[in-house]
């Protein structure tokens, strides 16, 4: 990790594409520039390896905008028709990867209107755990200007908060002259190397679930006959803070993840009762934090809801992408992955329609696919993102022009196109 | 080009000092126009027997951004229900205390409302208050800024800044985040919550910043009378839902010493300690002080009797509340050194004393206020009941056997005890046209809005004659947006998306530097992207209208 960047937003003035804000991971670093050479995208101010490797898979300029229905190249015009009539066709899709910006997601929920559609996200097992916490108990929360001024305990619970976040610890690192001293403390996870300030590891007896239940109950302030001395210690040690944020990253929560969300919640709210203190979540990338606003604020349900003529229906466990194709509960899937190259489309036998990223031409060349091309917003697209704390929207402004449609160019080209049908159909004596 | 003539309706336009005349009204090309008796329109309506009145404007509710998004999320259980699509038109979007945006323009809109303002847009969040916006229909919008609680205008206060880069630090911010308006919620109160401060009266200081609630307010009602900007300074004053915390509502009006502002919400911020409860109206306290203070304009925040959510960005006063909530749940937050958000499921009972008392208050403001043009209609949506009660809440005040009725519900303390059974004033539609067009866009310094002269916006509500109050404001016959049929008896006609109001303010741009610095060395958001374009604005908010409204400032005097 660069100790040289972790007290001040690193300078990014004064040359080609300063106004950059990364679209790999959903921190939105709007810090550093990429530089074009030979045909690539180079980062300058970071070493981020989710932005090198998601830059990475920008090669050259592509020659020509393409999509392929069944394997077989076609114009633009002839892949909307044939997801279209594909579309039309489907009594309950499936709406899923939606890796997507505002823009896009707005679109598709109009579009999914249309259809009666599931909507869920590649990363839908990450957000339920959170999202039922938020819907049973609430959530209490920091952000990342708040945790980088005030946080004197930073808590990571299971998460060394760098491998997928790599720019996380150094982006709240305390202001320089900050009136605190900082403590990092990894419960059940090894803390990164050079990292500034006290750091400590903690590793608890039995697994997570035990450790946050034990760290709530002493926080509580409750004795137990047999504590762990060192959950002891950080209990304490967190009723003492006089700003504590908890942190963890959902992506990496055992099954019945939800039982450590709530602990968490329990523990920041217990810790409010008497000094300050909020959590933060490492997750939301892909576009999930952005998916999960947009598809709230038009509805009012969060993911996994099926929108449509008769309304909305939410269901966390029922409408799991996995589960519903497993099930063979849809009859087709229309997959969004704008933002790289992941998430990949699953493998199934029903029909799909896939709006991605160039690289996923290959996988999507088989009999029953419609594949169309689209923009990254950040790279060839403008667009805006929602960042972990769900509270931050950033623009993201396209480095080049590749002639690649945006997701919500073919949601809406889409949607017109199911409109004409339906205005012909009704027609029909 | 197509002209349109509503016949023969019975018209109440108090910016025009019309009450109640029989006349027509033209429209072509989204405005109101004089047509001559003789001129044939394209399209007539007859609306003898009805009521006609300019589009509702709701000055405060709470209908995008973050915090509302929680409380979707927070609260499947209020978006379970689907009601039946009245029209092709309406996309899929439920819920009653925090809907959808879709289902919260197309609720507006039957109801006969055509432009709504968010009070409680955060810096830090602008963008995304203006996406929701954006995807509420049919409704122009518009937000008022949160200040006074960002750590870097709390700074400037504490340091002695000279008054004037403080006034273009509030320009500036209004600019970067195309506001129409700016709102301080517990002046100071929600920075000292993240210092551990519980309590924050309006003498007391910031426990950090050693600055009070007189100085923020003082302060910034100062910077928005010298920036010229029309609507005052919206004032959440310190220590809502407290018993006794009239005083700083007092307190909080002398802080403005002369100077323009609106106490929002104001029923949550009149109670007295009398009584066996120690809770107790102070009606009579606040009317007094409010009809002395022209300078005081007010909306009420009635409460309305069953399940809503409280969402607020007072977290002070949100987390001391967060074991009352129904259901028990709490979602706050501290956000990027620049304020923070709290919300709380509330379910307001007939039978429990404080919500009964809170009931008898609000109508009492009403009702006791002599001057409908200070007094907005509002329940400050969904903290005190959901937007879509208003036709009840019209009757409640239109109505005096209606609100006995309601009255005799009540907790038996409250019914036998409040001045409200004495009060027999029963509100006019001239009145009610006040309260909910005329007055809140006089108070926004919408100058073509909330009223029916010639050259106005053709938003205009159309009533049939019941006198069940509530039934006539719940279902208009017709509702007109900028001249186009929007519903027709409940049901939607057309959807078109809603303009943006926002301020351009003059300050000096040197101050751009100070806020840059400080963004470099505090935030998380590099300055290049804390301010929002017109394009970009455009794009968040759906392709509406940019409706911008430049203001010239006073610099340098009263």
């Amino acid at each position: 990790m660069n100790a040289t960047t972790q007290t001040q937003n690193p300078d990014s003035s004064g040359s080609s594409g300063q106004d950059w804000t990364c679209p790999f991971c959903s921190l939105l670093c709007d810090g550093f520039r990429v530089e074009s050479q030979q045909g690539g995208l180079k980062l300058v101010g970071s070493d981020c390896s989710k932005a090198v490797q998601g830059l990475a898979s920008f090669g050259p300029v592509p020659s020509a905008p393409s999509a392929t229905v069944d394997g077989r190249e076609v114009s633009p015009d002839a892949a909307l028709d044939a997801a279209a009539e594909r579309l039309a066709a489907s009594r309950m899709p499936l709406f899923g990867g939606l890796a997507t910006d505002v823009a896009g997601m707005r679109q598709l929920v109009r579009l999914a209107n249309q259809r009666g559609a599931i909507l869920d996200h590649a990363r839908g097992d990450t957000l339920m755990p959170v999202l039922r916490t938020l819907q049973d108990r609430g959530q209490m929360f920091s952000t990342l200007a708040e945790i980088r001024n005030r946080a004197d305990l930073v808590v990571c619970i299971g998460t060394d908060a760098a491998s997928n976040f790599p720019e996380f610890l150094r982006r709240c690192a305390p202001v320089e002259g900050a009136a605190f001293a900082r403590r990092t403390v990894f419960v059940g996870a090894s803390a990164p190397a050079g990292l500034q300030g006290e750091v400590d590891e903690v590793a608890p007896h039995g697994d997570l679930f035990d450790a946050v239940a034990m760290l709530g109950a002493l926080i509580d302030g409750r004795r137990l006959p047999a504590a762990d001395a060192a959950l002891e210690g950080l209990a304490q040690a967190m009723r003492a803070s006089t700003y504590c944020v908890v942190v963890f990253e959902p992506g990496r929560l055992p099954a019945q993840g939800t039982l450590i969300t709530e602990a968490v919640l329990r523990i920041v709210m217990s810790l409010n009762r008497k000094t300050r203190a909020g959590a933060f979540m490492l997750g939301g990338a892909d576009g999930l934090q952005t998916a999960n606003a947009v598809t709230t604020w038009m509805s009012g349900l969060p993911l996994r809801s099926r929108v449509g003529p008769l309304g909305l229906d939410h269901d966390p466990v029922q409408y799991a992408s996995e589960r519903l194709l497993q099930e063979g509960a849809v009859d087709l899937l229309l997959w969004v992955a704008s933002l790289g190259p992941k998430p990949e489309p699953p493998a199934t036998a029903l029909p799909r329609i896939v709006l991605g990223h160039p690289a996923l031409a290959a996988d999507c060349a088989a009999a029953g696919t419609v594949f169309i091309q689209v923009a990254t917003p950040g790279i060839n697209a403008d667009g805006h993102l929602f960042r972990a704390d769900g509270v931050v929207t950033l623009p993201l402004r396209a480095l080049r022009d590749d002639g690649l449609p945006t997701v919500a160019g073919v949601a809406k080209a889409l949607e017109v196109r199911l409109a004409v049908r339906r205005l012909a159909t009704e027609d029909r004596p | 080009m197509s002209t349109i003539r509503l016949k023969g309706g019975r018209v109440y336009d108090p910016a025009n000092g019309v009450d109640g005349e029989t006349r027509d009204i033209g429209m072509r090309d989204g405005r109101i126009v004089a047509l001559h008796p003789r001129e044939e329109a394209d399209h007539e309506y007859d609306v003898s027997g009805c009521v006609v009145m300019a589009g509702g404007i709701d000055l405060h509710t709470h209908i995008g951004g973050g915090k509302v998004n929680l409380a979707r999320m927070m609260l499947p259980e209020d978006h379970r229900a689907n009601r039946a699509r009245d029209s092709l038109l309406e996309l899929a979007s439920n819920g009653c205390c925090t809907p959808g945006t879709l289902e919260t323009g197309y609720r507006y809109a039957q109801m006969g409302y055509t432009a709504a303002f968010e009070p409680a847009m955060l810096a830090a969040n602008a963008r995304h208050a203006h996406m929701e916006m954006g995807d509420t229909p049919i409704l122009d919008h518009g937000a008022y800024v949160m200040l006074g609680n960002e750590e870097l205008f709390l700074e400037m206060l504490a340091r002695g800044e000279d008054f004037e880069r403080i006034r273009d630090y509030v320009g500036w911010s209004i600019d970067a985040s195309k506001a129409m308006g700016v709102k301080v919620v517990n002046p100071g109160g929600i920075s000292a919550f993240k210092f551990n401060q519980r309590k924050l009266d309006v003498d007391e200081n910031h426990v950090h910043w050693q600055v009070t609630p007189r100085h923020v307010v003082h302060t910034l009602a100062r910077a928005l009378t010298e920036l010229g900007v029309p609507h005052p300074l919206h004032i959440h004053a310190s220590n809502l839902g407290v018993a006794g915390n009239i005083e700083s509502t007092l307190a909080t009006i002398d802080a403005l010493d002369g100077l323009p502002g609106h106490l929002t919400h104001i029923q949550f911020h009149s109670y007295g300690k009398e009584g066996p409860k120690k809770f107790s109206s102070a009606t009579r306290q606040l009317i007094e002080k409010v009809k002395a203070a022209p300078n005081v304009s007010i909306d009420v925040g009635q409460i309305i009797f069953g399940q809503t959510v409280t969402a607020s960005g007072d977290t002070m006063r949100q987390f001391a509340n967060a074991d009352l909530g129904s259901p028990r749940k709490y979602v706050g937050g501290d956000i990027e050194c620049d304020a923070g958000c709290g919300v709380v499921p509330f379910r307001y009972r007939e039978q429990s004393y404080v919500n009964a008392l809170q009931w008898a208050i609000g109508l009492e403001i009403f009702l006791l206020m002599d001057d409908p043009w200070r007094v907005v209609l509002t329940t400050d949506h969904p903290n005190g009941g959901p937007f879509t009660s208003y036709p009840h809440l019209i009757r409640l005040l239109m109505d005096k056997s209606f609100r006995d009725e309601q009255l005799a519900r009540l907790h038996p303390d409250v019914a036998a005890s409040v001045d409200l059974r004495e009060i027999g004033r029963e509100l006019s539609l001239y009145e009610i046209a006040i309260m909910t067009r005329a007055a809140p866009a006089r108070l926004l310094g919408l100058a073509d809005r909330g009223q029916l002269g010639v050259g106005a916006a053709a938003d205009i509500a159309v009533y049939r004659e019941d006198a069940d109050r509530e039934a006539m404001f719940a279902t208009p016959e017709y509702v007109f947006k900028d001249g186009r049929l929007v519903a027709r008896q409940g049901r939607l006609e057309a959807v078109p998306v809603g303009g943006t109001h926002f301020l351009e303010t003059e300050f000096d741009p040197g101050i751009e530097k100070t806020i840059e610095q400080y963004a470099q060395r505090h935030l998380s958001v590099s300055y290049r992207n804390a301010k929002i374009g017109n394009d970009e604005l455009c794009s968040c908010a759906n392709g509406g209208a940019l409706l911008a409204c430049k203001v010239h400032g006073r610099r340098g005097g009263k």
